[in-house]
């Protein structure tokens, strides 16, 4: 009985293809504005939500895990380092850094393969 | 006519193959083309077809060239254990203390200093990922990330959101807190087989 190989034997994450997805998303929804406290929540929300969704419809078969971090921009330090335990063949991570006048926006995102 | 490369053609169905990535030219009808070790081999293109291949005439040169081409396209497949669940299960509470106790030891006496916080966000979050390692349960891949951030009455909103399954996969967060900085750790657990 054959086995269902729905892709090609190497499945390998774009990282430019998620780079340019989430780089859209942020521009769509930060573009034009300055940092307001009471809606960050919103935003942040909905850069996670809407990243996840256009993700998701590349159809390929992998979990995805989407981090932001949206910070007023005072003069202060942030570091982010993450390690990860996985496939490094068919597994990876693409980081999107975008900056306004206000405010700095760091999104992380994380693919992990899932063998069907 | 010599050709200048040596092209090899051990077996009739991985000619083509042979031929598009060891060679860009075809070869013409009348072309001759020599195998180690010096015996003559008519080309694929000629109408009155190949000579049957013995194995004693494949050379070692063109066997292992066939078997690394291989082995760098064959990909490893386990044999099936039928088990839908891992043995020992992620454990939220178990990882959350050791995440917390990692953090407090190695950072509630510092204080911020943006050059050494690079080396100590990389420490932290591999110190956290051999950490959870070391719990032993199986079947799972870790992401771990860690995050300083320096205190200095600014706002900061950090959200994720995730495709998984939402039965077997867990996340973990822990926070340390000190007068100068604010350090944040993440660490998400997916199930894989």
């Amino acid at each position: 009985m054959e086995e269902f190989h729905p892709h090609s034997d190497e499945m390998t994450f774009n990282a430019e293809e998620a780079h340019n997805i989430v780089k859209e998303c942020i521009e769509g929804i930060l573009g034009k504005v300055d940092y307001n406290h009471n809606k960050v929540n919103q935003w942040t929300a909905t850069i996670v939500e809407q990243s996840l969704t256009h993700l998701v419809k590349l159809g390929k078969t992998y979990k995805y895990i989407v981090t932001c971090a949206v910070m007023q921009k005072c003069g202060a330090g942030l570091h982010t380092a993450s390690s990860c335990f996985w496939d490094t063949t068919t597994d990876g991570t693409c980081t999107v850094r975008w900056e306004n006048r206000t405010m700095n926006c760091i999104v992380n995102v994380f693919a992990i393969a899932v063998v069907l | 006519m010599i050709p200048n490369k040596i092209q090899v053609f051990p077996s009739s169905d991985t000619i083509l193959k042979c031929q598009k990535t060891f060679n860009n030219q075809i070869p013409k009808h009348d072309t001759k083309l020599y195998f180690f070790p010096f015996r003559m081999r008519s080309s694929s293109h000629e109408v009155h077809g190949t000579e049957p291949m013995d194995n004693e005439s494949f050379a070692e040169f063109g066997k292992s060239e066939i078997f690394t081409l291989k082995t760098s396209m064959a990909k490893i497949r386990y044999a099936n254990t039928y088990k839908m669940e891992p043995y020992r299960k992620f454990q939220a509470h178990l990882v959350r203390n050791k995440a917390q106790h990692i953090l407090t030891q190695r950072l509630q006496e510092t204080k911020y200093n943006g050059v050494t916080s690079i080396f100590l966000c990389n420490s932290i979050s591999e110190e956290i990922l051999t950490a959870v390692k070391d719990m032993g349960f199986d079947r799972y891949k870790y992401v771990v990330t860690v995050l300083i951030l320096q205190k200095s009455g600014q706002a900061i909103k950090i959200s994720s959101r995730w495709v998984w399954d939402v039965a077997r996969d867990n996340w973990v967060s822990a926070k340390c807190e000190t007068e100068s900085f604010i350090s944040l750790a993440l660490i998400t657990a997916c199930y894989y087989e």
